[in-house]
C-alpha cells in the first residue's frame, strides 16, 4: 500500500557498484542482486551501514557488485567471517550470500553452528544444486540420479542435504524458500529476514542455465506454498516433512529466540591481566 | 469468487499513476542496460545493440517523467504493492535471455513487454473514473505504442541471420 507522501531516499541502483556481472545471461543470480538491492532501498539503509559478506562460488560474486561494504572469503567460510563482523559491529546491517556447496559441503559446519549460534545475520543461499564455477559438478543438495557431470555419471547415489529441515533443527530463527523467477517477492521476504532478529535463512531456487539447463522449467515448477509462516519449529518440521522443495514466495518460520549478542567488557587492565583472566 | 487484490483496483490518482510510471521506466531502463551489459561481456554485440537502444529510448522517458514530477511529491510504493503484482510490466525477465539468443529473439522478448506496458496503461485508462489519469495513461500507452512500432519494423527487417541462434563452438561442458 502507498504509505504517507515522501520522496524514497535511496534507489536500488545507489546499492549497485560499477562492476558488471560476468555472470551467464539468464542465471537466478542476476535476481538475487536485483532483489537484495531492491530490499536495501526498501529499507532505506545508508549504503555505508550495510556489509554484504561471501565465500567462493558464482553466487559468491555479489559483494564486489553491490556498493556497500563487502567481504569476499574464503570457501566455506563466510559466515564465521558475519559472525565476526557482526559481534564487532552490532550496529552493521550483514548480508551473507553464496551458493549451496560454499554453504552447505565446505562450509556445511559453520552453517550448523551459524543456526545455533543465531547471531543477528540474513543469509542468502543461491541454491543451484551444482557446482557451477568449476563447471558442473555434484553439490550436496543435488538429486542423487542427476548423470550430468563426468565424476559422477551415474549420479551420486546420495540423498541430497535438506537445507531448511537442517537449519530449522539447528536453531535458525526464520526460514524461507523464493524463487529467482519472483525478484519482487524475494525482495519482500527479505526485507522481513533482516527486519527478524537472529539468524536469518532464505533458500533461493537460483537456476544454472549452463550446467543445469534443464532447471528452466522452475519457473514453472514453483508454486506459492498455500500456508502461512508458524512460530512452532515442530509445526514447521512437519510441513517440511511433506515438502517437495518447490513450495516457495513464503515464510516458513519465524522464531522467537533472542539472538546472540555478547556484552563485551572494555578492559582498561594491562595485556598482563587480560592474559591473567585466562590462564591455566 | 475470489477475492479482489489490489491489482485489481483502478488507479484514481494522478500521484499514484506517476509512482508506477517511473517506477515502470526506471525498471524497464535498468532491465534494457543490464541486459545489454550481459551481451556485452558475452561478445554477443548484435543483440547487445538491440537492448542498447532500448536502454536509451526509456532513460529519454524517464527523464520526461522525473521533469513531470520534479514537484510533485508522490506517494511511496514498496515494490510489491504496485497494481500490476510482480515485475514491472516492460522489464524483461532475466531468467528468460540466454546468451545464444538470436537478434530475433532479442527483439521478440522486447516486443512481448513493450506490449504488456501498452496493455497496463491501457487498462489503467479504461478503469479511472479520474479524467486527468485516464488523459495521462493514454499518452503513456501511446508512447509505449511508438516503441511496440520500433520493435516490430526492427523485427520485420530481421534477415535469415538474424533469426539463427548464436552456435556456440566451444560450449560449456561438464569435465571431460
Amino acid at each position: 500500500m502507498e504509505s504517507c507522501v515522501q520522496k524514497k531516499k535511496y534507489l536500488a541502483k545507489d546499492y549497485k557498484s560499477e562492476l558488471k556481472p560476468i555472470w551467464c545471461p539468464g542465471c537466478g543470480d542476476y535476481t538475487v542482486l536485483n532483489a537484495i538491492t531492491r530490499a536495501l532501498a526498501e529499507m532505506a539503509l545508508p549504503p555505508e551501514e550495510v556489509a554484504v559478506v561471501s565465500g567462493i562460488g558464482c553466487s559468491s560474486r555479489i559483494p564486489a557488485y553491490t556498493s556497500v561494504y563487502g567481504f569476499h572469503g574464503v570457501h566455506g567460510r563466510a559466515l564465521p567471517v558475519a559472525t565476526g563482523l557482526k559481534l564487532a559491529r552490532p550496529d552493521l546491517t550483514v548480508l551473507v550470500t553464496g551458493g549451496d556447496g560454499d554453504g552447505f559441503s565446505i562450509g556445511g559446519n559453520h552453517f550448523l553452528h551459524a543456526c545455533r549460534r543465531n547471531v543477528d545475520l540474513t543469509y542468502i543461499v543461491m541454491d543451484n544444486q551444482v557446482y557451477g564455477m568449476t563447471k558442473g559438478q555434484a553439490s550436496p543438495t543435488t538429486a542423487p540420479d542427476w548423470e550430468g557431470s563426468k565424476l559422477t555419471p551415474e549420479g551420486t547415489g546420495i540423498n541430497p542435504f535438506q537445507p531448511l529441515v537442517v537449519g530449522l533443527a539447528s536453531g535458525a530463527n526464520f526460514i524461507a524458500r523464493v524463487s529467482a523467477s519472483d525478484p519482487v517477492n524475494m525482495a519482500q521476504i527479505i526485507v522481513e529476514a533482516v527486519r527478524h532478529p537472529g539468524f536469518s535463512l532464505v533458500q533461493v531456487l537460483s537456476p544454472c542455465v549452463t550446467f543445469r539447463p534443464e532447471q528452466a522449467v522452475w519457473r514453472d515448477t514453483v508454486r506459492t506454498a498455500v500456508v502461512d509462516y508458524t512460530d512452532d519449529a515442530a509445526r514447521a518440521a512437519r510441513r517440511l516433512m511433506t515438502d517437495d522443495g518447490f513450495n516457495v514466495g513464503k515464510v516458513l518460520y519465524k522464531g522467537s529466540r533472542p539472538p546472540y549478542r555478547p556484552e563485551f567488557e572494555v578492559s582498561e587492565g594491562s595485556i598482563g591481566e587480560l592474559e591473567a583472566r585466562f590462564a591455566l | 469468487m475470489s477475492e479482489a487484490t489490489p491489482q485489481d483496483q483502478p488507479i484514481n490518482s494522478l500521484g499514484v499513476l506517476l509512482a508506477h510510471a517511473l517506477a515502470m521506466e526506471n525498471d524497464a531502463a535498468d532491465r534494457y542496460g543490464e541486459l545489454a551489459d550481459q551481451m556485452e561481456m558475452h561478445r554477443k554485440k548484435d543483440v547487445a545493440s538491440i537492448f542498447r537502444r532500448l536502454e536509451k529510448a526509456e532513460k529519454k522517458h524517464l527523464v520526461e517523467l522525473e521533469e513531470l514530477t520534479a514537484e510533485m511529491d508522490l506517494p511511496h510504493i514498496s515494490p510489491w504493492d504496485f497494481k500490476w503484482g510482480g515485475e514491472s510490466p516492460e522489464a524483461i525477465a532475466v531468467d528468460r535471455v540466454s546468451y545464444q539468443m538470436s537478434v530475433r529473439g532479442a527483439i521478440l522478448l522486447a516486443l512481448d513487454h513493450e506490449k504488456q506496458a501498452y496493455g497496463f496503461y491501457s487498462r489503467v485508462a479504461a478503469q479511472t473514473s479520474d479524467s486527468e489519469v485516464r488523459r495521462l495513461a493514454r499518452q503513456f500507452a501511446d508512447e509505449e505504442l511508438q516503441h511496440v512500432a520500433w520493435l516490430e519494423e526492427w523485427r520485420d527487417k530481421c534477415g535469415p541471420d538474424d533469426e539463427m541462434p548464436f552456435d556456440d563452438p566451444d560450449p560449456p561442458l561438464s569435465q571431460e
